[in-house]
């Protein structure tokens, strides 16, 4: 009973007259009113609190029961995480901010040959006693810190006497709340795989090896190949001078044109495994776009004329006529290409034309078409067309000749030069073969004596020549060719005499063979090069040589020397190299 | 600013005491009324039409007025305040929410709001069962900003959870909200919002939701959930479902409460007084003990000391306070007056929308949310 209806009741006791009870009266009421609000709000909280009590009971009945299912569940994620940490091929462990161990599986514990309860609690110095390094635990660290994960993290380490190669992932641990509370390791023994990778380098080093040898092979069987293709040709061209029958001069065209193919082989095999070994080099320089043409329509001309077939060039008026490029790669594009053109058509013919694509004052881009009447190109054929030894195969009886490397060389030669390159063909009337290439534009100034016309005139007379070469046909060529030129020749068959003779006797020019017994061209050109030191004489100093691989160019240059010929040569290569190298001396000396 | 207040139980004793108050020559010309559903609504409006006063009507679901004349808190009757504001420092319109939805019957209004003031002060009151009162205040911060100062509540229907109304000089609208506008520079407004309810159970995912209605709670019929973990019978709903609200966790690990308002059986849906986005952590809450009265007094206490002096104090208070604390919530509404003893004028609500202290805006339920009015 509420304290204050107690004192109500007593109040009631002590009213004793009418009078008193009226007075008494509103008190009482006013007291009654507020026991009976008193009343209602416990009687509220009663009956709100068995309300509450069903819900709140409901409430947590359901909740236990959400409990229990998520702990039996937590059980098997347990179970489950517990299997896979026992049966991965792999050392697991968990260790806290401070890096020392919190778990580790069965894999890890076998490792460290410690049982799991030694492990946790310590550290990695703790378990392995002979890890030295710091780095790993510093990796860790930084998983730690920086809250990124770091794989694949490769060591070599030492288990039981036995080295071992470990690779790691390693990733941060962190709580509901997003905080890093420590890491996972997993690791893997890659012992096999380094041992496979390392096999896999020495054989990735041999195949290298190998490949390297096969280009030197083939740039030494080349060179083997040049000096007697420079004797046939070189004899031929002897041979061409004398009278000769119409049946023997027939024949002596089959010999020449067969040396030349042979030499376009030679020389194919020679860049192609110059560019696979990327020692193709680009000699960029001024020319007269003409001349590369006229060489160009000279050659195929007569080749297109032999199969009667038209061959003519067009140049558009806008085209720039002094370029800065290299012309002896746009030539060999241009006859490869043209070459292509003429084995390929019967009937017909060929045309060359050349537009201006777009120009700046600095440079100009040019489109080169050579445009046939041939066979064409079937479409499945395109896209392998400009790959190596691709030949395309117009039908079963009828195999194309050629190395098969010929496009690809031009494909390999435009992409270093900076161009493209491309073909439409209609199979059956004839293709399209295209090409752009950049030049340069900027300061061009022509070299001098660019071109002798005429190869007969005795430009050299009175002027005395030194030839030392070992080889008697090429010397016999060489003398030939420079007495033609109008030169007094002299020949030795080796270094140390030509070194004699040029102490002894004035010069105009020395042309020396690389390869020589006794001394080689190389030491000839350096003596020669002190010897004249101080004095401003500068004799021009020729390199003849079979060794056509680029590169070899700033060998002679470093030697002292001022131009080479490669052999074969004929008596306007000659003669062009002996112009260039009078240039380039004349600047040298004094 | 003036202020008289009164309370009635009927049109004809409402239309006596307006006049009674304004027979001294006081000429209000705004008024803050709150009555029942079962009270003729459109009377009050029809008689206040011409007398140039603005109006800020809620049907409500209880309500309280305290002042001079002594301490009422009162079902199926209406209490009044009427204002004399200095003209051009207020205004206020009522909007329609036919056809759109509650952000941007929102919208809508902030629009007319702040073309008003340049800084605007917001009262509002929206229908209780047609408005996402959450959409409804995001719609009105989109346009008006975080920052806005905003105070009101859903109009209730004394739990017939049937159709609520908010009214103005125009017929009651059942799907309306009506924005009371106030110069910033000329008013202070202040207000707290507490609750008091506590999260109770495990963690829940809300799988499957649209707006405020949800369908699948841990992948089962949400009334399903609802009715088997509170041990509640279907006749119970939805008049229960506003005591126990869920306790929607935020990513900043604060939570709002979300009242249920109503179901829909077929679709076995719970459709809530604000948005539960699919996805959310949702708890059950229980109502507070008693002892959460004294809480509410602390704090009523707190905001007193930063904001002694007022001249006008409106509280919304969730109907399922009044449910939860039944007698007893005169407690906490008693320590207002006993601070201030000032007009507190006020309606038991089906959601409240405040600023906590200095805090921006936003929608609850089972709050008790005061906000006081003062000319500077």
């Amino acid at each position: 009973m509420p304290k204050n209806l107690q004192s109500i009741i007593d109040d009631l006791r002590n009213l004793g007259t009418p009078d008193e009870f009226l007075s008494g009266r509103d008190r009482i009421l006013e007291e009654l009113t507020r026991v009976n609000s008193d009343y209602e709000k416990l009687n509220f909280k009663y009956e709100r609190s068995s309300k509450e009590k069903n819900i709140l009971s409901s409430l947590l009945t359901r909740t236990s029961a959400d409990l229990k299912k998520v702990s039996d569940n937590l059980k098997i994620r347990a179970e489950e995480l517990s299997t896979i940490l026992t049966t991965i091929p792999a050392y697991v462990y968990f260790k806290d901010v401070n890096l020392n161990y919190i778990l580790v599986n069965q894999s890890y514990a076998e490792l460290t040959g410690l049982p799991v309860d030694r492990i946790t609690g310590r550290s990695l110095v703790d378990i392995f006693s002979n890890y030295k390094s710091t780095a790993y635990l510093e990796t860790e660290h930084n998983v730690i810190a920086s809250g990124k994960e770091d794989y694949n993290i490769e060591e070599e380490i030492e288990f039981n006497g036995r080295a071992r190669w470990v690779s790691t992932n390693l990733a941060p641990i962190r709580n509901p709340a997003g905080k890093i509370i420590g890491l996972i390791g997993i690791s893997w023994d890659i012992t096999e795989r380094k041992h496979y990778e390392s096999e896999l380098k020495r054989a990735k080093e041999l195949a290298e090896a190998g490949t390297m040898a096969k280009n030197e092979f083939i740039a030494s069987i080349s060179h083997e190949f040049r000096t007697p293709m420079n004797g046939i040709l070189g004899l031929s061209e002897i041979l061409k001078n004398t009278p000769l029958d119409e049946g023997q001069a027939d024949l002596l065209k089959g010999i020449v044109s067969s040396a030349e193919n042979l030499l376009v082989l030679v020389n194919d095999l020679l860049d192609f495994s110059a560019i696979e070994a990327g020692k193709m080099e680009l000699d960029f320089h001024p020319f007269i776009l003409d001349r590369v043409l006229e060489d160009v329509f000279q050659m195929m001309n007569l080749k297109a004329k032999e199969k009667s077939l038209d061959f003519s060039v067009f140049i558009s008026e806008d085209v720039p006529k002094h370029l800065i490029g290299d012309s002896q790669r746009l030539r060999q594009i241009i006859i490869n290409l043209a070459g292509n053109a003429v084995k390929f058509t019967d009937k017909g013919r060929i045309e060359i034309h050349i537009h201006l694509l777009k120009s700046t004052v600095d440079n100009a881009l040019l489109r080169f078409e050579v445009i046939d009447t041939g066979i064409g190109i079937p479409p499945e054929a395109k896209d392998s067309l400009f790959k190596v030894f691709s030949r395309v195969k117009q039908n079963q009886s009828k195999l194309i000749v050629g190395s098969g490397l010929g496009l690809s060389i031009c494909k390999k030669l435009t992409d270093l030069l900076s161009g493209e390159i491309g073909v439409e063909s209609v199979q059956g009337k004839g293709s399209t073969f295209w090409f752009n290439l950049p030049f340069d534009l900027t300061g061009i100034k022509i070299l001098p004596g660019e071109k002798t016309e005429n190869t007969e005139v005795k430009l050299y007379t009175g002027m005395k020549v030194l030839v030392a070469e070992d080889n008697l046909i090429n010397q016999k060529i060489v003398s030939f060719q420079l007495k033609r030129l109008g030169f007094e020749v002299d020949l030795v068959d080796n270094g140390q005499l030509a070194l004699e003779k040029f102490y002894s006797c004035n010069y105009n020019i020395v042309i020396l063979d690389i390869q020589m017994p006794v001394m080689d061209g190389y030491e000839v050109a350096k003596a020669i090069r002190v010897y004249e030191a101080g004095t401003g004489n500068h004799v021009p100093v020729i390199a003849l040589t079979a060794n056509a691989m680029k590169g070899d160019r700033e060998l002679y240059l470093a030697a002292g020397m001022d131009g080479y010929v490669s052999k074969p040569f004929t008596s306007e290569t000659l003669l062009s190299a002996i112009i260039q190298a009078e240039t380039l001396a004349a600047r040298k000396g004094v | 600013m003036q202020v008289k207040t009164f309370s009635s139980d009927s049109l004809k004793g409402f239309i006596q005491a307006w006049e009674e108050n304004i027979s001294d020559g006081f000429k209000p010309n705004a008024t803050v009324i709150f009555a029942s559903v079962d009270l003729d609504i459109a009377g009050i409006s029809s008689f206040l039409k011409n007398k140039e006063v603005k109006i800020f009507g809620s049907s409500s679901c209880g309500e309280f007025l305290y002042d001079k004349a002594g301490k009422s808190i009162t079902e199926g009757g209406l209490v009044c305040s009427m204002l004399s504001l200095e003209e051009g420092t207020f205004d206020l319109k009522m909007f329609s929410g036919k056809g759109i939805d509650s952000f941007n019957l929102g919208k809508t209004a902030a629009r007319w709001a702040v073309q008003t003031f340049k800084k605007p002060a917001i009262l509002v009151v929206a229908s209780g069962l047609s408005t996402d009162g959450e959409q409804l205040v995001r719609g009105i911060q989109d346009v008006a900003g975080n920052d806005i100062t905003m105070y009101g509540g859903l109009a209730g229907d004394d739990a017939h959870f049937n159709e609520t109304f908010v009214f103005s000089d125009s017929a009651p609208d059942p799907q309306g909200a009506i924005l009371m506008a106030l110069d910033t520079s000329v008013y202070e407004i202040n207000g707290i919002a507490t609750s008091g309810w506590v999260s109770i159970g495990a963690d829940k995912i809300v799988t499957r939701a649209e707006g405020n209605i949800v369908y699948t709670i841990d992948n089962q019929p949400a009334l399903d959930v609802y009715k088997m973990y509170l041990n509640v019978r279907d006749e119970d709903l939805p008049e229960i479902g506003i005591e126990y609200p869920l306790l929607v966790r935020k990513q900043d690990e604060s939570f709002v409460l979300r009242a249920v308002l109503n179901v829909d059986r077929k679709k076995k849906a719970l459709i809530f007084a604000g948005t539960v986005p699919q996805g959310a952590v949702v708890t059950f809450s229980s109502s507070p003990g008693f002892e959460i009265i004294e809480s509410t007094r602390k704090e009523v206490r707190e905001f007193y000391n930063d904001n002694p002096k007022t001249d006008l104090l409106i509280l919304f208070s969730c109907m399922a306070r009044h449910n939860a604390l039944g007698p007893t919530i005169s407690e906490e509404i008693d320590e207002v007056w006993e601070k201030w003893s000032k007009p507190l004028i006020g309606f038991f609500t089906y959601g409240e929308i405040g600023n906590n202290y200095k805090a921006s805006c936003d929608f609850y339920n089972q709050t008790f949310t005061l906000v006081s009015i003062k000319q500077k």
